[in-house]
């Protein structure tokens, strides 16, 4: 049990910084996401925490006391493939005593520890069977079980159901969350799915290419990105982020389809970001409807307005006509405002 | 308490770098004497006029220094020219004829088809055989009584009874074929190899698009080749430079000189005349211009790598 | 474009039924989904149309035309793969006049349409490059330029999308969506991912195990689905199905959850559709949407197990007398986990199916 931390860690390949100056602190128990595009640096950091790799600059910290000088053998942090990587010729119970038996445990206390995460993981009944014979879902649960058998500080995972279909991406990601809450183990988890990391994360930190631009409970993320670029990455379909044109009593959106009252935008907003479930559709003629994607549930519809692109969420299945004009309207208490280096403008309290 | 920038500590990746560097070193060094060792001592000797027949050890060889007298002999070295001229022949015969026919056979293995094992042994089994094994067979097979001019005699129903080996064009035919024969198997696997290596969905979206088999072959699989193809043509032409083993058995060279290749021809400069000084000469003039020839195909190879995917 | 008309079509590898048996046809100009997960036969299907696979029974029709003899090379089809199938070793416009050379057409000509398409999809800048290296985003065009320069009757796509990231896929799939309204092709879309086929199809086939399981528009596929595996697999999340008993209740017809308690009297329609059917082991269905929280006595009783936030919008995890299920409510929803609540699903969107079956009782 650890907290881990990084104290201004970098680390370079080459010519590119894969991971500029990054520091945070990962509390024991928890579940904590890495997420951003590809090659931002989130792998990297999980091999710096493995101790695959050293860092250029910077400390690394296993509960205050510095691993850096320590390999990845001594750091007891166990990880969990993508291809969960289980040998096909040993049985699940080969699989998951495989650590233990490296490190020459005796068989009853082998036996033990098996026995203990076998029940924590509901895979005592499989340990007989080959990899082969196992499902996909039992397969992982195996694969952990194999990181846990070592009591490990903490286990990491990287990207680890990508590959799978929709539906079981979805059901295998409540899963993980339940046996991480159950186990109460910290996991470290890298995904760039924004929906996977905001459903599992207890906190999360958003990457752009090596560095860190927001730490925080998916909540926060969510409801108070720092940036534009925090706002984009996260939120199906994706934010609408539009150029504020004019000062004074009124400022204009998407070629004016949008008009804010000033007062309410606070000084030094370059552009404002208003998220597809505040825009609402009523009769009118700001914009016009490009495609209507219904969803069941709720329907997207993508407007042109200006030169802009934007889109809507609605909830249900409302009639909206492709080619149509649309009258548009916005919850002004909802909109994030940002500068022109993009960063977040606190808005004023009008 | 942080590590100066300056220092940065090496990373596991590095460190293994290193130790496997220093734990093959015995290695490298027994490696580079071998091979570096024989080629001094080699540009030595050719810069002389030393034999054995001089009663003298290899390392008194500056005793009949001739600098590059030997060089100068070998430009003016008719029967060199002569041997020369035949090997290149012999390479502009057989390295095609091995590749097309390689090629075809490699295009009738991609897909599966019953026994597709058996003669796949079938075909590979001339290369396993002992070149000069191969060429003692092949003296037989063409000789005046020999089962080909039996077979020919059967087929045309006339008595046929060439004398191959002692012709000297038709020796040299006997001896191209038997390097074909021996050696269309080995272009067969590494063109097979590229074939098979060609993504099936290309192939596929290909055919879609309306490609037969002979557009697919000409504009997908040819071109995703060009590497296999040329390193391939390059072991080849490199191998079939030196043809030895099965062509002196078959005629040592004769009648004559009809058959004397570059291989022979040192041969018997080294065995009969031991002018090995001048041998010595020979031979790094071969190896100075096989090693420019390669470097350059390969390097072209490398930068048309870069393009293809 | 053309229609697509799959007679009786059935297809086996060895011991293994890809196809058991499958009747569908494609209307001209349509976007149809094909939809299912991996391994229900939607690949198989489309490679028969495309006649990379011959059926073991039954017979392809392009409109009036049968086709099932007309082999590969002659039969019109555009097709994309699910990694492009680009030929690397050709540059962008190399690759965009494939299909017009190997027809014979002249190279002014070829030049002509090339631009013109380059043009379409956005791909001019690129025309020249080679295409090994290019991104994701310009391959796919690509791969749909090349298909579509020829002018094919009948386009088919293979899960094109699904070496895209996330936040890429939606931008492709309202792009995708946008082309085939503009052109009318018809066009046939492999996927398993429901969304996807949501988003972009005039009408979907979903398919499980080699058989179609229900064939129709997105509403209609959501709000009536055929069986309790569409009731499952369409949605974000899939409908609720909780096992019910139907019991007549002062003159209504309600359904009895046990232990999470009985709900609300079924509609009249339902109702009459469940009597007339004579049902009484049920699914009882809801849509995880459409679903308030009642005061204490009234709903189903449910333990919530997890609360999933996910942007917009929150999920609530429940369970319902040992059935797992889902709901999807505003964020500032007003339930923790380990509680107990009580929920009531909207009249209108309550469906029902019969137990042995799995059918759909009545239609809406």
């Amino acid at each position: 049990m650890a907290a881990i931390e990084f104290r201004s860690v970098s680390k370079r390949f080459g010519k590119t910084m894969a991971v500029d100056d990054v520091s945070f602190r990962i509390e024991d128990g928890e579940f904590f996401c890495f997420f951003g595009p590809p090659l931002s640096g989130k792998s990297t950091i999980l091999r710096l925490i493995l101790g695959l790799e050293r860092p250029d600059a910077g400390e690394i910290l296993f509960d205050g006391r510095p691993v850096t000088e320590v390999g990845p053998a001594e750091r007891n942090v166990a990880m969990v493939f993508q291809n969960l990587a289980l040998f096909p010729h040993l049985t699940a119970r080969g699989n998951v005593e495989f650590p233990l038996r490296e490190r020459k445990v005796d068989a009853a206390t082998m036996a033990r520890r098996v026995a203990e995460v076998a029940e924590k993981l509901h895979i005592g009944h499989i340990l007989n069977k080959l990899p082969a014979h196992l499902s996909g879902g039992e397969r992982q649960r195996v694969a952990i079980a194999r990181a846990l058998v070592r009591d490990p500080v903490a286990y990491l995972m990287d990207d680890p159901i990508s590959a799978l279909d929709a539906r079981l991406r979805e059901e295998t990601r409540v899963e993980l969350k339940r046996i991480q809450t159950e186990l109460g183990r910290t996991l470290i988890y890298v995904t760039h799915d924004q929906e996977e990391a905001m459903s599992i994360a207890d906190r999360m930190a958003v990457l752009e290419a090596g560095r860190i631009r927001q730490i925080g409970t998916p909540t926060d993320v969510y409801d108070r990105p720092e940036s534009d670029y925090v706002a984009r990455l996260l939120g199906s379909p994706m934010i609408n982020i539009l150029e504020a044109v004019g000062e004074g009593p009124q400022v204009r959106l998407a070629g004016g389809a949008i008009a804010l009252d000033g007062a309410a935008v606070p000084a030094g907003t370059v552009r404002v970001g208003v998220r597809p479930e505040n825009l609402a559709l009523r009769e009118g003629s700001d914009a016009t409807v490009y495609e209507v994607e219904p969803l069941g549930s709720f329907t997207v519809v993508t407007l042109t307005a200006g030169d802009e692109r934007l889109r809507a969420l609605l909830r249900g299945q409302p009639q909206v006509v492709p080619d149509s004009r649309v009258g548009l309207h916005v919850d002004p208490a909802k909109l994030h405002f940002f500068a022109e280096d993009g960063r977040r403008v606190a808005a004023s309290a009008a | 308490m942080s590590t100066d920038a300056a220092k940065a500590p090496m990373s596991a990746a590095d460190s293994d770098r290193k130790l496997g560097f220093y734990l093959t070193l015995p290695a490298q060094i027994l490696v580079l004497f071998i091979a570096l060792f024989p080629l001094l001592m080699q540009l030595y000797i050719s810069l002389t006029d030393w034999s054995p027949l001089t009663g003298r050890g290899w390392w008194d060889a500056w005793a009949f220094w001739n600098t590059f007298g030997n060089y100068v002999e070998l430009t003016v070295d008719a029967r060199w020219w002569g041997a020369l001229w035949r090997t290149v022949l012999v390479m502009l015969i057989c390295v095609p004829a091995e590749f097309l026919l390689g090629l075809a056979l490699a295009t009738l293995f991609i897909d599966n088809f019953r026994g597709k094992r058996v003669f796949y042994s079938i075909i590979l089994m001339p290369m396993m055989v002992v070149p000069a094994v191969a060429g003692y067979m092949f003296f037989m097979l063409f000789q005046s009584g020999g089962p080909i001019n039996n077979i020919a005699s059967a087929l045309s129903g006339q008595n046929v009874a060439i004398a191959w080996l002692s012709n000297p064009n038709l020796a040299f035919v006997a001896v191209v074929v038997a390097d074909i024969w021996q050696w269309t198997p080995l272009m067969f696997l590494i063109l097979l190899a590229g074939l098979v290596g060609v993504p099936d969905d290309q192939l596929k979206a290909a055919t879609l698009l309306g490609a037969n088999w002979w557009q697919r072959f000409t504009t997908i699989m040819l071109p995703r080749m060009k590497g296999i193809i040329v390193i391939a043509v390059a072991i080849r032409l490199i191998e079939n430079f030196k043809i030895f083993d099965t062509l002196y058995i078959m005629t040592a060279g004769g009648p004559g000189v009809a058959t004397e290749t570059i291989s022979v021809y040192i041969y018997k400069l080294t065995t009969n005349d031991l002018a090995w000084g001048y041998v010595a000469a020979i031979a790094l003039v071969i190896l100075i211009s096989l090693s420019i020839v390669l470097g350059i195909a390969i390097s072209r190879q490398a930068r048309a790598g870069e393009g293809a995917a | 474009m053309s229609s697509i008309h799959l007679k009786a079509l059935t297809k086996s590898f060895g011991n293994f039924e890809a196809i058991k048996q499958m009747d569908l046809m494609v209307r001209d100009g349509e976007f149809l989904a094909l939809l299912g997960p991996s391994g229900c036969g939607k690949s198989t299907t489309m490679n028969i149309i495309a006649g990379m696979e011959a059926p073991s029974t039954g017979r392809v029709f392009f409109d009036e035309r049968d086709v099932s003899d007309v082999p590969m090379t002659r039969r019109g089809v555009g097709f994309v793969f699910q990694n492009y199938a680009i030929f690397t070793h050709m540059n962008v416009r190399a690759n965009l006049a494939y299909g017009l050379r190997m027809r014979g057409v002249g190279p002014a000509e070829i030049d002509r349409r090339v631009a013109a398409i380059a043009e379409f999809l956005q791909l001019t800048p690129f025309l020249d490059q080679p295409s090994a290296k290019l991104s994701v985003n310009i391959l796919q065009r690509l791969a749909i330029g090349r298909s579509a320069i020829v002018e094919p009757a009948i386009f088919l796509l293979d899960e094109p999308l699904s070496n895209v990231d996330a936040a890429f896929r939606a931008v492709m799939r309202t792009e995708l969506k946008h082309l085939q309204r503009q052109f009318k092709q018809t066009m046939v879309y492999v996927t398993h991912d429901q969304l996807e086929a949501m988003t972009m199809a005039d009408r979907i086939a979903v398919m499980d195990h080699g058989v179609l399981q229900q064939v129709g528009t997105p509403l209609e596929v959501y709000n009536n689905p055929a069986n309790i595996f569409v009731a499952r697999f369409i949605g974000s999340p899939g409908m609720n199905l909780v096992p019910a008993t139907l019991v007549e209740r002062d003159g209504a017809l309600l359904a009895d959850l046990g232990a999470a308690g009985a709900s609300r009297p079924l509609e009249a329609g339902l109702a009459a559709a469940a009597r007339a059917a004579g049902a009484r082991e049920v699914w009882f269905g809801f849509r995880p949407e459409g679903v308030n929280l009642a005061a204490d006595g009234q709903g189903l009783a449910v333990t919530i197990t997890f609360l999933e936030r996910i942007g917009s919008r929150t999920i609530v995890h429940f369970d319902a007398a040992g059935t797992a299920g889902k709901a999807v409510f505003e964020n500032d929803v007003p339930l923790a986990a380990g509680t107990v609540a009580q929920l009531v699903p909207a009249d209108a969107l309550v469906r029902l199916f019969d137990r042995q079956s799995g059918l759909a009782i009545g239609g809406a």
